[in-house]
Parts: structure tokens; C-alpha cells; sequence
């Protein structure tokens, strides 16, 4: 093992590789910074230009920018009230409220220090348990991984949301748009409406770049669209406490990064569900509960640590058994699989090194954030105040761009556009977008899973759970989805003779 | 556009009828007993199942509103047109790409989108001309992908 990380290392250091680590680390925080542009769709736009990377780079564009993105959402909530991604959302009271009492640094400052403590917290809990996990999974047949990928796809539907059915809908819509073309068992053509561009399947790319950046700019051309206003002028010294305060507060530095670690790990749910949590478990153990939401440093330090030990909490499951815990890792795993990486406990036997050197960019990715992180902290002010309306148009152009550029194809930019209004319409009625991207990306394993079960079992259901750990996940999977059923009929039972009133 | 419930149920209904039609007679080659069309149809049924439950929820629901009804921002024409402007220029670009070639068309696109949004002419020529300069540089130079010329080309750089 010591060999493959010499050799990752070796890999890693390439100057080539640390220069797409650095220039995906600032594009990350800039657009993470910009109000209306979510982590999601920096990691989408980027996918066009990893297509022409060797794996290792690719990779590392894809995790540098999603970690640096999520941290810099801290900025416009802290400064603008305005989360930039949903993972911020949680404690955006606590810190726009520091900066109404002049300190916006000491948010800031928090936000940046406890990322990268939680982030780096996150990243050793994936090095060392993601190949004890492979170990483990390497005597899985077909049966098993059936069930590990249903319980991904409940996970994602079941715990995640608020509208199960809805999302349940989104992601049998996305399983069934992975049937389109002849990528089955049989190799027979499906739903290809005899045109030959359909034969190979729904591109990938093209069609995440549609749902996350096209639908956005949808979503802009519908909303007023100014900069918004920002007030504070200076930024003071941003490190300046953090020490004391990593003294004073460690058990909620702790607390946060596991929490975010294991809500990582669990499918579906991801980053903003982390800091949501750690930010209630903070409070409910806090001593002085009645200070959150005041802009007090308990509640930011436990929920900025949880979101970013997320991220490579989320990466273990998606690494091992190819199972996404939200639209960023499906995003990545889409990358993965066009690396011919795909993911799977046989990656650490097959491609050893370059996943170690995944592990090393994550920590890389952390550590390049306390400088790079203070320094977009620095300018964010002049960053924020970027109109949308420019940015808009431009980010339009690289979509159809990055769309037509993988393949040379006019047909592929249509794809981005069909799917850019599929995800647009769904969103404006509430039906959540992540689970059809979800349902693509694993439909065809789903499939060729249940089918070579079947085959093994000659065509018997019992085959799908005469195993004891293929049983075990069948109940689980099964538990997940019958008691969120079970909640939502009894919370439709509650809240009638309530709203009869 | 915004509909109810039993609108977007009905709708999906008739999707997985759809699909499940589409996939009924899709041939076997290999004779397994499970072939190409088994995965498929148990989705659509699982989809149809949904679909019915979301229409008959949306059908009960005393306070969903018309079966297609217009979000706020349908009564602004100025977000309509806006918004309609995103597919327009997608559209624009496949149909004239090749003739009229990447930076001619780019340009075009964002002269119009800038100025939609409301930037001075002046300003919009000049930054949607630098923009797909920029653009074209990344794709074209940096990563050899070939983009049409149209015209330009006895300008190939």
C-alpha cells in the first residue's frame, strides 16, 4: 500500500496536476462565492473540460472544485444574508449575524478554519475505511450489489426529501431515461426512435450540463438579477481567533466532523443535510442554547466542520460500490466511468493508485483552502458584487460549448437543451432534480444486477434474498422505504383534521 | 408553467403507458426469461403506481389550485420573453453554427442576452466579443476541439 501512495504522490505532484488543482481551486471559490450559483453546477460546467484529461487531473478538478465551492458558500451568507449553496443555509443567521456586529472576519474566519479541520477530519476517515470496506465487499456477487444500489436509490428518495413521492417519480424518470439505447444485457436498441445518435444512450455530459447549469440560467432569466448590495467595506486579520477557539470549542469540532462524515457516507444525503443536523445537535448540547441565531461561534463551528467532512464522507460509498450520495458525487462517478475507472470494491485492486492519489487531492484540496480561502475571503467583496446578468449569458455559451466539444456533435447541445427544460419544468412543480440524475447514472447497473440475479436464480425472486448479507440489505432497503411511508400516511392523517379546522 | 397534482400525475400516467407500451414488444433474441423488455416494465408499472397515487392525492387536495395554473412571474412578459430567449439562443446556435462559425455565432448570442439584461450597447459588443474570444481560446487552443470557422476561416488561427 505504502508503494501505490508513493507512486499517487508521484502522480499528484505532477506540475501539470497541481496546476489544474489550483485553477479549479480558485474557479471553485469564486463561483461557490457568487450567490445563485450552487457547488452542483460549478462541478457540472467543469465536467466538459475533464473529458479531455488524463483520470488523475480529472479527478482532482472535480473533488478540488466541489470542496472549495462548498466553503465559499459560507461567504455571501455571512456577508448578504444569501447562502451561496444550500449547505451554508443552516447557520446563515448565526453569521450574517457577526457582521451586523462588525465582525464579519471572526464568521468568516470560522467558516474557513473549521471547513478545513472538518474537511481533513472527513478525508482520513475515507483513507482508512474505504479499502477495509472494498475488502470486505470484494465477495459480492450480483445479488448483493443489487441491493446496495437500491438502497442508494431508497436513501436517496426516502430520507433526503421532503416530497418522496415526487422524488420517487424524478427518479424513476431518470432509470428510465439510462434504458434509451442498446447499453443493456441483451444489447437489443430501446426507446431510440430508429435514430442512430440515440443508440449509445443519453450522453452523459451534455445532459448533466443541461439540468444543473442550463436550468439555472432559466431560473435567472425569470428572477431580477442584480448584484445584490454589499455593505461591510473592511475585513479584518481572519485568523485571528481560531486558535482560541479550536481550544475552547474541540468536542463540537469533533462532534461536527463525524456527524458530516457518517451523514456522508449515508446515500442521499449530503452536504446541507450534514450542517442542518450539526447545527440542531449543537444546540440541543450546547450550555448556553439561548445564544444561537445571535451570532454566536458554537452552532458555525459544529455545522462548518459537518458540511465539508461531508464531501469525503459521501466519496466513500461512491467509491466502493458506485453508489452516489448526491448530484456532486454523481457527477463525479459519471467522470470515473468515462476514465474507465468505474467504481467498485475492485478499483483498489484494479487502479490502486489512482485512487490514492483521489485521497491525496482531497487533502491537498483542504490544506490549498486556508491560503487560497483567505485570500478570496480578501477580495469578496468585489466578487460579490459580479453582475449576474453578465455572468449569466456566459455561462449559457460554455454549456453549448462544452456540450458540442466531447463528441463535435450539434446534436448533443440539443440534448443539453431538452434536459435543461426537463429540469427547469420539474423544479418550477416541486419534483427535486438530483434523483433523475441519480437514476441515469446507476440505471444500467440496477439493471444489469437484477437481471443476471434473475438469471442465476433461474427467473425465482426468492434468489434475491437467500443470501444472508443480500437479505440483510433487503431489509434494510425495505425498512427505509416502508417506514417513510408509514410517516408520511400518518402525517397526512395528523395534519387533516387540522387544516379542516 | 405550473400544474396541480392530479394534472402532473396524469401526465406521468401517461408516460409509463407509454414506456410500457413501447417496451411490451421489444424483442428477446437470446430467449432469456428475462429479456430487454422486463427492467422497463417494472419501472413503468412503479412509475404508473406513483403517478396514480400523486393524481388521486393532487384530486383530493381542496387547496391545489386549477389544473394548469401560471406561476407569478408568467404575468411579467418581459421574465417570459427572457426566459424564452435561453432555448432561442440554443436553437440559434445548432442551426447556424456551421454555416455562420463559432465566433460569430457566440458573439451574436451574447450581444443579444447582454442587452436583454440591460447593458449599455457599447459595453455588451465588447464583452460578448471578448467572452467568446475567451471561450473559443480554452476549447479551441487549449483543448484542440474543433470549433466551426464559417467565414472566418481564412482567419484560422
Amino acid at each position: 500500500m505504502l508503494d501505490a501512495y508513493v507512486t499517487a504522490l508521484g502522480m499528484v505532484l505532477d506540475p501539470y496536476v497541481l496546476f489544474v488543482i489550483t485553477a479549479s481551486a480558485i474557479y471553485g471559490l469564486v463561483v461557490g462565492c457568487i450567490p445563485g450559483l450552487s457547488a452542483t453546477m460549478a462541478t457540472a460546467l467543469l465536467v466538459p473540460l475533464t473529458f479531455f484529461m488524463p483520470p488523475v487531473p480529472a479527478i482532482a478538478a472535480i473533488v478540488t472544485t466541489s470542496t472549495m465551492a462548498i466553503f465559499s458558500g459560507d461567504i455571501p451568507g455571512c456577508l448578504l444574508r444569501i447562502p451561496g449553496t444550500p449547505a451554508s443555509a443552516a447557520y446563515v443567521d448565526d453569521s450574517y449575524r457577526m457582521t451586523q456586529q462588525g465582525k464579519p472576519e471572526l464568521a468568516l474566519g470560522i467558516g474557513l478554519w473549521f471547513s478545513v479541520l472538518g474537511g481533513l477530519f472527513g478525508t482520513a476517515v475515507m483513507m482508512v475505511a474505504s479499502p477495509a470496506i472494498a475488502d470486505f465487499a470484494l465477495g459480492f456477487g450480483s445479488v448483493e450489489f443489487f441491493w446496495i444500489v437500491m438502497l442508494g436509490l431508497g436513501g436517496a428518495v426516502f430520507i433526503g426529501s421532503s416530497t418522496p413521492l415526487k422524488a420517487c417519480i424524478s427518479l424513476l424518470i431518470g432509470l428510465m431515461i439510462a434504458m434509451i439505447g442498446m447499453n443493456n444485457p441483451a444489447g437489443q436498441p430501446r426507446f431510440t426512435f430508429d435514430s442512430t445518435e440515440m443508440l449509445g444512450g443519453v450522453s452523459l455530459i451534455p445532459m448533466m450540463v443541461g439540468m444543473f447549469a442550463c436550468s439555472e440560467v432559466m431560473r435567472h432569466m425569470i428572477s431580477d438579477g442584480g448584484a445584490p448590495q454589499v455593505v461591510v467595506k473592511k475585513i479584518g486579520p481572519i485568523f485571528a481567533n481560531m486558535w482560541r477557539l479550536t481550544k475552547q470549542y474541540p468536542w463540537q469540532l469533533i462532534r461536527g466532523s463525524a456527524m458530516g462524515t457518517v451523514i456522508g457516507i449515508q446515500p442521499g444525503s449530503g452536504a446541507d443535510m450534514a450542517a442542518w443536523m450539526s447545527y440542531a445537535m449543537s444546540k440541543r448540547f450546547s450550555k448556553e442554547p439561548e445564544k444561537f441565531g445571535t451570532g454566536h461561534p458554537e452552532g458555525l463551528i459544529e455545522a462548518g466542520a459537518s458540511n465539508n467532512s461531508s464531501l469525503a464522507g459521501a466519496w466513500i460509498p461512491a467509491l466502493v460500490f458506485g453508489i452516489p450520495g448526491d448530484s456532486i458525487t454523481a457527477i463525479a462517478i459519471g467522470v470515473l466511468m468515462m476514465k474507465n475507472m468505474s467504481p467498485g470494491p475492485t478499483i483498489f485492486v484494479n487502479n490502486p493508485e489512482n485512487v490514492y492519489a483521489l485521497f491525496l487531492v482531497f487533502v491537498i484540496a483542504n490544506l490549498l483552502m486556508l491560503p487560497l480561502g483567505w485570500a478570496i475571503i480578501k477580495i469578496a467583496t468585489r466578487v460579490l458584487s459580479v453582475p449576474r446578468r453578465i455572468l449569466m449569458p456566459i455561462i449559457l455559451l460554455f454549456a453549448i460549448v462544452g456540450s458540442y466539444a466531447i463528441n463535435n456533435s450539434l446534436f448533443d447541445v440539443g440534448v443539453m437543451l431538452a434536459f435543461g427544460v426537463l429540469a427547469f419544468v420539474l423544479e418550477e412543480n416541486d419534483f427535486p432534480v438530483a434523483p433523475v440524475i441519480l437514476g441515469v447514472v446507476l440505471g444500467p447497473l440496477l439493471e444489469e444486477y437484477f437481471i443476471n440475479s434473475m438469471i442465476k436464480s433461474d427467473g425465482s425472486l426468492i434468489g434475491l434474498v437467500n443470501r444472508p448479507i443480500a437479505a440483510v440489505l433487503a431489509a434494510i432497503t425495505v425498512g427505509i422505504i416502508g417506514w417513510t411511508i408509514l410517516v408520511s400516511i400518518r402525517g397526512s392523517k395528523a395534519g387533516k383534521p387540522a387544516a379542516q379546522e | 408553467m405550473k400544474f396541480n397534482d392530479l394534472f402532473a400525475g396524469l401526465v406521468v400516467l401517461a408516460l409509463s403507458g407509454l414506456v410500457a407500451s413501447a417496451s411490451w414488444n421489444l424483442p428477446n433474441p437470446s430467449e432469456q426469461p428475462l429479456g430487454p423488455s422486463a427492467f422497463p416494465l417494472i419501472l413503468a408499472g412503479l412509475l404508473g403506481f406513483c403517478a396514480l397515487i400523486l393524481a388521486v392525492n393532487g384530486a383530493r387536495a381542496t387547496d391545489a389550485g386549477p389544473l394548469v395554473g401560471l406561476a407569478d412571474w408568467t404575468r411579467n412578459r418581459g421574465a417570459v420573453l427572457r426566459l424564452l430567449l435561453v432555448p432561442a439562443a440554443v436553437i440559434f446556435y445548432m442551426l447556424f453554427a456551421e454555416t455562420l462559425g463559432f465566433l460569430i455565432c457566440a458573439t451574436a448570442i451574447l450581444v443579444v442576452l447582454f442587452l436583454v439584461g440591460g447593458t449599455r450597447s457599447l459595453h455588451a459588443v465588447a464583452m460578448a466579443l471578448a467572452a467568446a474570444l475567451v471561450i473559443h481560446s480554452i476549447f479551441y487552443l487549449g483543448l484542440g476541439v474543433q470549433l466551426p470557422w464559417g467565414p472566418l476561416e481564412p482567419l484560422r488561427w
